[in-house]
């Protein structure tokens, strides 16, 4: 061992020089990380939004560039955990050198990396997908923005639905975590207030085998409704499987986070025909969003229309558009440059104005980015107002109804 | 009357199902523990590959999910042959701490392998739902999970004639109790872990088509479940395959059992707190009983 330490040494060293020499031979370029649980529970719908936000870089690149230069999106897996995400963040930060984040996606990876990571080096974060409330009194030092309305609107609008809808009497079960716990809150309450029953509310463990215990006592309150806040291809599968197999619920009200296709393909549409309404963070009607299908409709970039694709867009493009605005990397410019690309007011920008949008920059014209989902005006917390669909699965397929906004 | 059939629907039939996982996973830690000193944290990625092989099977072929588990068994075994031959045997003469060491980096090895060829999303082996069967007209239980207790008692006796009665079950207990004495009488332990291998590896497999048939299949599945696979081994005494088969049951049935209402109204033990419990048998076993409960060879 002692013999073999200067050599050690020396290996070390060469490394370590290696990875200087790599990372500063690359940073040629503009170098944007992306923060995604690419493993892991959500990795169904994150697969999806990274590929979105691979594809405005890519359309960024071929309309010229971040600042004359080609941008590259880096990806970092958290595996939806905070702890991996706390690291990937570090490496992103620290190793990649980025120059700004998109992302994190699962709520509980982006809190400990903003409030941890990204908070004290001062690098901006655009989430397309966390939509815990926690996020809104975070304390990231500002770094944080997020292109997806608070659950806090959410469990209003779902609480409204179900009331709407002549059900007054719901068990609640959610996943424990950020998202789960922040959505079953904000649901609780505005249900409530609303003159509904919870009859029987319980938190579960994700990644379990059986849920069966936790629906055994839930279903004891004679509720006929599941309230489920869960991720559509774990724990909300298993347990959405296991009470139709034992015939303790037929009839699910979810979130967001069950709108994906792993849910139809594990139950089978045919069994959740009728049986099941949702809610989900919509992109808003209008001509924006016209032209991101027109540019996004047909191609095999991404499947188009699902869950947070739109976000994981606007997010990257928000993300460009705040380091073309600062005129550098200097991490601080690009957060400084943020609320004046995204917030009125400014001549409006919006899918596919890249060319016309950096035009604007040069002249010294303020510009409104205004995405495929939605205007993003950020507020002092980084958050923005609301726009939510109701959807269902009919003869075999998903079926969302139009949009209604709902804000602060 | 209906609070008994609760019972035994929705806890003590999960408990026994889970738990049946566990004891098949933790048998296979315990046998490759006794036989080459190590733990091998990669036994639940092990796991995982025994579920996609079966995946694959059922893919091509179309079978059943029993049916399949041969064909995981088969491939698992060669996949457990060729790792030990590649990465554990090189090592065999250094500190096991390296082993177990390399044994993290095969796990990572094999997940990553399984995310690049299958991706990340879950799959599964049966699409749709299976309505559960009334038996006597009360009980209401799922045919898989028949098959999977069935299945799981079955490979159990088997392994207990295989250790009592066969030449090769007995070179492997006197391996296991003591490595030098049985070289001296002329066992060939290179055959012993081999074998071994074989053994822990197809039992493996199986507890991985298991879990993955009763809910669903990903790459992080079988290493999300190594922490109770570990608890039920060491709970059994690591080194003792019937040790490992009651430590299964013992922390499948607490887990469950644990948030039954056993004192009225609310959950003993709030469900969300499940994994804990493995935890905390797992950590008391090592504090006070550090040699499961029939004295296992950790001293």
């Amino acid at each position: 061992m002692q013999k073999s330490y200067p050599k050690l040494v020396t290996s070390t060293a060469l490394c370590l020089w290696l990875v200087v020499s790599q990372s500063s031979a690359a940073r040629a370029d503009i170098r944007i990380g992306s923060l995604s649980a690419l493993t892991g529970p959500a990795a169904d719908l994150v697969k999806q939004v990274f590929a979105a936000e691979q594809a405005a870089i890519d359309e960024i690149n071929s309309a010229g560039g971040i600042l004359g230069q080609q941008a590259t999106l880096i990806s970092a897996d958290t595996a939806c955990n905070a702890q991996v995400g706390v690291d990937a963040a570090n490496k992103l930060v620290n190793v990649e050198q980025v120059a700004a984040i998109v992302g994190g996606t699962c709520s509980g990876e982006t809190i400990p990396a903003a409030s941890n990571v990204a908070g004290p080096a001062g690098v901006l974060m655009v989430s397309p997908v966390s939509t815990s409330p926690e996020i809104t009194k975070l304390d990231d030092k500002g770094v944080l923005f997020r292109v997806v309305p608070s659950d806090n609107f959410q469990g209003i609008y779902m609480a409204r639905m179900l009331l709407s809808k002549g059900i007054t009497k719901v068990a609640l079960t959610y996943v424990n975590n950020d998202y789960g716990v922040g959505l079953a809150e904000a649901f609780r309450t505005a249900y409530l207030a609303g003159g509904g029953t919870i009859a029987g509310d319980s938190v579960h463990e994700d990644k379990k085998e059986s849920y069966r215990a936790e629906l055994a006592t839930l279903a004891g309150g004679g509720a006929q409704t599941l309230v489920l806040f869960a991720i559509g291809d774990s724990s909300g599968l298993t347990i959405m499987r296991q009470s139709l197999e034992s015939g303790l619920f037929e009839k699910f009200a979810v979130a967001d986070g069950m709108k994906v296709s792993a849910l139809l393909d594990g139950i089978g549409a045919e069994n959740l025909e009728g049986r099941i309404i949702g809610s989900v963070p919509t992109a808003a009607v209008g001509p924006q969003s016209d032209r991101f299908k027109e540019l996004y409709g047909h191609t095999d970039k991404f499947t188009f229309g699902y869950t947070f694709t739109a976000q994981g867009y606007d997010a990257a493009m928000i993300t460009a558009l705040a380091i073309e605005k600062a005129g550098s990397t200097d991490r601080r410019a690009i957060l400084n440059a943020v609320r004046d690309v995204a917030n009125a007011p400014g001549e409006v920008v919006g899918p596919g104005d890249w060319a016309k949008a950096v035009q604007l920059i040069k002249a010294g014209k303020d510009i409104n980015y205004s995405g495929a989902a939605g205007d993003h005006e950020f507020d002092e917390n980084g958050d923005i107002e609301g726009v939510f669909a109701e959807w269902t699965v009919k003869s075999g397929e998903v079926v969302v109804s139009p949009a209604v906004a709902l804000g602060r | 009357m209906d609070q008994l059939l609760v019972f035994i629907n929705a806890y003590l039939v999960p408990g026994i199902v889970s738990g049946s996982i566990y004891a098949l996973g933790a048998i296979g830690l315990t046998l490759l523990f006794g036989v080459l000193r190590f733990t091998h944290f990669a036994h639940g990625d092990v796991m995982t590959a025994g579920a996609y092989f079966a995946l694959t099977a059922i893919g091509l072929f179309g079978l059943h999910p029993v049916l399949a588990l041969p064909i995981a068994m088969v491939c698992t075994s060669a996949l457990c042959l060729c790792i030990n031959h590649f990465f554990y045997r090189p090592l065999m003469r250094r500190p096991s701490l390296v082993l177990t060491i390399s044994s993290f980096g095969i796990a990572l090895m094999i997940r990553a392998s399984i995310q690049l060829l299958y991706g990340v999303e879950s799959h599964y082996y049966v699409r749709g739902i299976q309505r559960s069967t009334d038996f006597l007209g009360t009980f209401r239980i799922v045919d898989r999970h028949i098959w999977i207790v069935c299945c799981a008692i079955v490979l159990m006796v088997a392994l207990h004639l295989l250790l009592t009665y066969t030449r090769l079950g007995k070179a492997m207990r006197a391996v296991s109790d003591s490595p030098e004495l049985a070289r001296l009488t002329g066992i060939s332990t290179l055959a012993i872990v081999k074998a071994t291998w074989v053994i822990g590896g197809s039992l493996a497999a199986v507890a991985g088509v298991f879990l993955g048939w009763d809910g669903f299949i990903q790459a992080n599945m079988g290493w999300d479940l190594l922490l109770p696979m570990s608890a039920a081994a060491i709970l059994g005494g690591l080194g003792r395959p019937y040790g490992a088969m009651v430590g299964g049951l013992v922390i499948g049935l607490a887990e469950e059992l644990s948030s039954y209402p056993w004192f009225g109204g609310d959950a003993l033990l709030s469900p969300g707190y499940k994994t804990g419990v493995a935890f905390t048998i797992m950590v008391a076993m090592l504090i006070w009983r550090p040699n499961g409960l029939f004295g296992g060879r950790v001293q």
